[in-house]
């Protein structure tokens, strides 16, 4: 089994590598439509125009369009993404920091939509053939029509404004100090042994937290409920009654398992959309990592930046893929033995 | 005391707001150790009684009157929870489709020890070892492996000795075995029916076998139950009622399942179907007699009552002393003569597949068909026949051009089909046609059945008129037995039986034009009953010329007097042999033992 | 087909979500008529001025104004002009592409279906939200732009849920029954194949139409949506949110038009779904 399972993790990542240059070639394409000269937003207002020439030489922007990206490529394999136009610092650096957060975010939001999900799955289930089914059904579908940078903001007005019980700005309490190990902030306060940077941080990621927890909940509740009614007209889950199998023992012995496997699969989907969602919410609340990064890039056409940060998102989302698909060879025996 | 005894059971479907009787009034009596058989086609309540005793009825359905008492207590009116803790200690089941009775995603040890804790096996290692001996009992080598197996990787006949492994493990008193042998493979039969056998001998069981083939009851039941639309139609010692049957029903059910032993005769065809639930409402008098041959005023009126005729023989006909009578002509034995001049010549064909083909690793071929040979001749009907997995559907698809070979030819009257060129296509479409197999798949569920049998008239560049179309329709639907008034059906609308003849319309469309010649090729499963007079009688009627068919009990090739071709597993040729299926000795190991399963 | 069509009309929710569909497609239709002022007029003195229910308000701007003094009513009416065009627009484009490829893709297989499943695959690894940005980067602001991008980034997921559809429905042996009577593949595709994906794919449709919404919405929340001289749901968040202590109302109002217009179209595609999935199989009855 671990042999399968290594096997087909080294093909995926194997094919993720053309995936990527191809990406990452379009990224490079794409940007480049844009009418602005880079050289000239790196210069003061008052550049002559030989300075912007040779600033373009500089910035190699006078090459024709695939040595550009060869050169790209090339640098970037070294570690070296650029420099940001805006920011004046090395993409490369900006990214790694700012990153982190970001992770902690999409974490956190994944483990709320797990638990909510999971939960709200199976009371569906339990709900089934009475009248409470079609009212969870209805509510299950209007709460998926509010996405989750619609959430972020009635939370953040209703919790920050209106209540005032939680913080909306920021990743901690302005004042505090921010120690810096692993560059996971939680972490970095534990191992610390700072308890109040801890508990602020903490404060400071529920809102957002819940905001894209909230927002992929609905599908995952909805797929575990629909494939728990699938597994339950199948022909074992009857001959388990027959052999006198209590239904309780029948729904965690047997059903559970099966239905965890499509709902696996999509959840380790919405992983993937759930962390490019990251983005919006992070905006509205002010929280400092890659998305609010990639917003004020994309704000100042900083071409650079917006590469690196792309592709990053471009290549965590293409990990948590090989790790769903691996983990669902894992779980399912099916898939094991050839 | 018995093990099981039924009372005027009655089961009722609520079917648009009424109650219909699903089971009407059965009993009997099954003595502890006795094997006592159900037998009737699909649809007739057999399966019910075996839900109604585990009380697992499905939705709508209810036990309506009448009682079932095991060893003396009454399962309708037991507490669920006694109830439950019989299931599978004394009362056990023996499902009907092996592959799908097991939970996919857990070990068959693991699901053998959860069972075997529910009746006090205490400790893992003494359950293992119980589990191993039952795995033994059942004839499964290298039991210790196949505990750490998952289903999917045993074969049919493997999980079903598991699954009976599992139903006699805990000693039970009944066991309710419900057609556990219609998804296996032919060659399966006896020795399930064998194993069965032995461990209800071993453990002195009681067990009602439902089935709807008449011999296999014969070989394995003490007693048998006709059932005929919910009803008993004719009860008694298996023999008996199987040797010299007193109902008409079960007369002609013997009549309509061909035998490759007896001599050749035509297979007896029931007019229509056993009447629906829906249909039962508005029946009166007797539910056989709108198909019995026996048939008078007086079985229209009222229902018969059940009449004892011999001792533990009963049957519900006032004409049953007219029974034996009812008899199917005898077929000429002499092979039609054909002009011995070859229509369609198969020559060596062969088609591999490749499989595993990676970036890095070689192709692997599987050759599905190695070697084919056979030709048709003018008049001809030719059976080939072989296991699941043998080739068959391989070759009907190249034939008629779904898939290309890998070597080998074909000849339509001397042309060569595999020679890639234009005009072969239509040609191939006008002569060569294939009725498949599936009838839930074959037709198309949006498509009028107008527009199915007319299907050829809007390919192409052809434009028919409304009017040419349904005239057509109208001559196809005659030609296989269809009322014209079935023309503007959906299928959703058919039964089985009617879809499978407006498949054989739909591939006799082209039957009109003049001077080609008319092969079909049909992969038919044909399950016993209405399926091969349909096809047989449609084919003598649409003139068909010649066929080669695929058939699955091999019943059914005699009673078209084919010349058999077989096709082996291991070999996966096709070699053809003259005059009927009876084996020379030429022939290979596996195709005797498909020959010897059909009986 | 038109028959499961009209029996999906009985179902409630489906008229639930059509008459809200109606009643919004009806502001966008007839918003020159409907909307008290003009979506751009500024009245400087006027701002920030709450509903007219509330205190303070001004019952001639009946949900009050924003910060630059302009008809917080007027603009949603527009915004659901701006909603609704997006929306259908977007989403017929993405199915034209999604479902054409879906079906070469499905019924040839082989190479065509390898290339064409490599190609969503690359485009699938972009993270949707990313992807449009960078694309309204590349492209500039405008109402053509917004609908472009929203195509070339949703039609890949048309494209895998249909390519599905289609291999089911190939396998049928009543498609390589037409094909041996003589149809060409063209014909079959369009006269087996597609009926049989049609209730699908017009779910997908009312399900891509919320996701347009909501994309509509996000590019101008950022600034990069469908420029500033339109009046847009997701501008009317981003302004409003520098004032949400002063004026809560002005942030809750285009929230809930997205809220009612998505749910709406999300509830439509869930009863079509229901209809059309289960009738499919008791044709004529």
């Amino acid at each position: 089994m671990i042999a399968t399972v290594v096997q087909l993790i080294t093909r995926r990542l194997l094919a993720a590598i053309p995936i990527l240059l191809v990406v990452s070639a379009l990224l490079f394409g794409v940007l480049r439509l844009l009418p602005i000269d880079p050289a000239a937003m790196s210069l003061p207002p008052t550049a002559t125009i030989a300075e912007v020439e040779a600033k373009r030489r500089e910035m190699g922007l006078d090459r024709s369009l695939p040595e550009q990206y060869l050169i790209w490529l090339r640098d970037a394999l070294h570690g070296d993404f650029g420099r940001s136009i805006a920011l004046r610092r090395d993409a490369g650096s900006l990214v790694a920091a700012t990153l982190p957060a970001t992770i902690e975010l999409a974490v956190a939001a994944m483990a709320i939509a797990a638990l909510l999900g999971v939960g709200g799955g199976l009371l569906m289930f339990h709900l089934r053939g009475t009248l409470f089914e079609a009212v969870a059904d209805f509510a299950s579908i209007l709460l998926l029509s509010i996405p989750e940078f619609l959430w972020g903001l009635i939370l953040l007005f209703v919790f920050g404004v209106a209540l005032q019980l939680l913080p909306f700005t920021g990743e901690v309490a302005p004042g505090l100090p921010l120690p810096h190990m692993t560059g996971f902030l939680l972490l970095d306060a534990l191992l610390v042994g700072r308890f109040d940077v801890f508990l602020s941080a903490c404060q400071h990621l529920i809102l957002p937290a819940f905001a894209l927890g909230l927002a992929f909940s609905p599908t995952i509740m909805r797929v575990l409920r629909s494939s728990l009614f699938d597994v339950y007209h199948e022909d074992y889950i009857q001959q388990a009654r027959l052999r006198g199998l209590s239904e309780g023992k029948i729904l965690l012995g047997h059903a559970l398992k099966n239905a965890s496997l499509p709902t696996l699969t999509l959840a380790g989907v919405q992983f993937g959309i759930l962390f490019s969602g990251t983005l919006l919410v992070e905006v509205i609340y002010s929280y400092p990592g890659m998305g609010n990064l990639m917003v004020d890039a994309v704000r100042n056409a900083d071409l650079p930046l917006i590469q690196a940060i792309a592709l990053t998102y471009c290549i965590v989302v293409l990990m948590i893929n090989t790790a769903v698909d691996g983990l669902y060879v894992v779980l399912n025996p099916k898939l094991r033995v050839r | 005391m018995l093990a099981l005894q039924a009372k005027g059971l009655t089961v009722t479907a609520r079917i648009d707001g009424d109650d219909v009787p699903a089971i009407r009034a059965l009993s009997f009596d099954l003595a502890p150790g006795k094997i006592l058989g159900l037998v009737g086609e699909s649809g007739a309540g057999k399966s019910m009684v075996g839900r109604s005793i585990a009380q697992l009825l499905p939705a709508g359905f209810m036990i309506a009157a009448g009682s079932l008492l095991f060893e003396g207590e009454d399962l309708v009116r037991m507490a669920p929870a006694r109830r439950r803790g019989l299931l599978g200690r004394a009362i056990a089941f023996i499902p009907q489709a092996p592959m799908t009775a097991l939970n996919p995603v857990r070990t068959i040890g693991a699901q053998f020890d959860e069972h075997l804790a529910r009746f006090g096996e205490a400790g893992r290692k003494q359950r293992r070892e119980r589990a191993l001996a039952m795995l033994a009992a059942a004839r499964l080598p290298q039991a210790g492996d196949l505990l750490g197996q998952y289903p999917h990787q045993l074969s049919g006949g493997m999980c079903q000795r598991v699954l009976i492994a599992f139903a006699f493990a805990s000693n039970p008193r009944l066991v309710i075995a419900d057609e556990p042998t219609t998804a296996l493979d032919v060659t399966m039969h006896p020795q399930i029916l064998r194993l069965i056998a032995e461990m209800q001998r071993r453990h002195g069981t009681a067990v009602i076998f439902i089935t709807h083939d008449l011999r296999l009851a014969a070989q394995l039941c003490d007693d048998v139950i006709v059932m005929y639309a919910g009803r008993a139609v004719e009860s008694g010692p298996a023999r008996a009622v199987l040797s010299k049957p007193a109902h008409p029903y079960t007369r002609c059910l013997q009549l309509a399942n061909p035998s490759l032993r007896s001599e050749r005769r035509a297979l007896y065809v029931m007019p229509e179907q056993m009447p629906s639930l829906r249909q039962l409402r508005q029946m009166m008098g007797c539910h056989f007699a709108p198909r019995c041959p026996l048939a008078a005023e007086d079985c229209r009126r009222s229902e018969p009552p059940q009449i004892e005729i011999a001792a533990g023989r009963s049957v519900a006909c006032i004409r049953a002393a007219a029974t034996p009578g009812i008899a199917t002509t005898r077929r000429a034995t002499a092979v039609p003569d054909s002009s011995g001049r070859p229509v369609l010549q198969v020559e060596k064909l062969a088609k591999h597949y490749a499989i595993d083909r990676g970036l890095f690793t070689n192709a692997r071929t599987f050759a599905a068909v190695k070697e084919a040979s056979f030709n048709i001749a003018e008049n001809e009907f030719v059976a080939l026949v072989g296991e699941s997995g043998s080739g068959k559907s391989t070759i009907a698809k190249l034939l008629v051009g779904l898939e290309q070979p890998s070597s080998g030819r074909i000849l339509l009257n001397g042309e060569d089909l595999t020679d890639p060129s234009m005009r072969r296509g239509a040609l191939r479409a006008l002569s060569l046609q294939m009725v498949f197999q599936d009838p839930q798949s074959a037709l198309n569920p949006r498509r009028r059945v107008t527009n199915i049998v007319t299907q050829a008239m809007e390919a192409g560049s052809r434009h028919a008129s409304w009017e040419e179309r349904q005239r057509r329709t109208s001559e196809l639907l005659a030609e296989v037995g269809l009322s014209a008034d079935f023309a503007a059906r959906l299928p959703g609308q058919l039964s089985g039986g009617q879809r499978q003849r407006v498949n054989i319309a739909r591939a006799l469309q082209h039957s009109e034009n003049p001077g080609c010649r008319r092969d079909r090729v049909g992969a038919r499963r044909l399950d016993p009953g209405p399926a091969p007079q349909s096809f047989g009688a449609a084919a003598r009627r649409a003139r068909l010329r010649h066929a080669v068919y695929f058939p699955r009990p091999l019943g059914g090739a005699a009673s078209l007097q084919p010349r058999a071709g077989d096709v082996s597993r291991r070999d996966r040729r096709a070699g053809t042999d003259r005059g009927g299926l009876r084996r020379s000795a030429a022939c290979s190991h596996a195709s005797a033992a498909v020959v010897g399963a059909a009986g | 087909m038109a028959g499961p069509l009209f029996r999906s009309l009985r179902s409630v929710r489906v008229l639930i979500a059509l008459g809200m569909i109606l009643c919004i497609a009806g502001c966008a239709i007839f918003a020159g008529w409907i909307a008290p002022h003009d979506p751009g007029d500024q009245n400087l003195l006027s701002i920030l001025t709450p509903p007219a229910w509330v205190e303070g308000g001004d019952p001639s701007y009946p949900l009050g104004t924003d910060s630059l003094g302009r008809d917080v009513m007027s603009r949603l009416i527009y915004g659901a002009r701006t909603a609704m065009l997006v929306a259908f627009f977007a989403s017929i484009g993405a199915m034209i592409i999604g479902s054409i490829l879906a079906h070469i893709s499905g019924y040839f297989g082989g190479a065509i279906d390898w290339i064409i499943g490599r190609l969503v695959d690359v485009w699938m690894s972009f993270p949707p939200v990313i992807l449009s940005l960078i694309l309204m980067v590349g492209l500039g602001v405008g109402l053509g732009k917004v609908i472009l991008a929203i195509v070339l980034v949703d039609w890949t997921r048309f494209c895998r849920v249909l390519r599905s559809e289609v291999l089911i429905v190939t396998r049928n042996d009543y498609v390589a029954a037409a094909r041996l009577l003589g149809f060409t593949h063209w014909q079959t595709i369009v006269r087996e194949v597609l009926p049989a994906t049609l209730p699908l794919l017009i779910t997908l449709v009312s399900l891509e139409m919320a996701i347009a919404v909501v994309v509509e919405a996000i590019l101008s929340f950022v600034g990069l949506g469908v420029g500033a001289d339109q009046p847009a749901w997701g501008q009317m968040i981003a302004d409003a949110r520098q004032y949400v202590y002063q004026s809560p109302w002005n942030l809750l109002l285009p929230i809930a038009a997205i809220f009612l217009t998505v749910a709406a179209f999300n509830l439509l595609g869930d009863g079509l779904r229901r209809t059309l999935d289960v009738r499919l199989a008791e044709t004529g009855r």
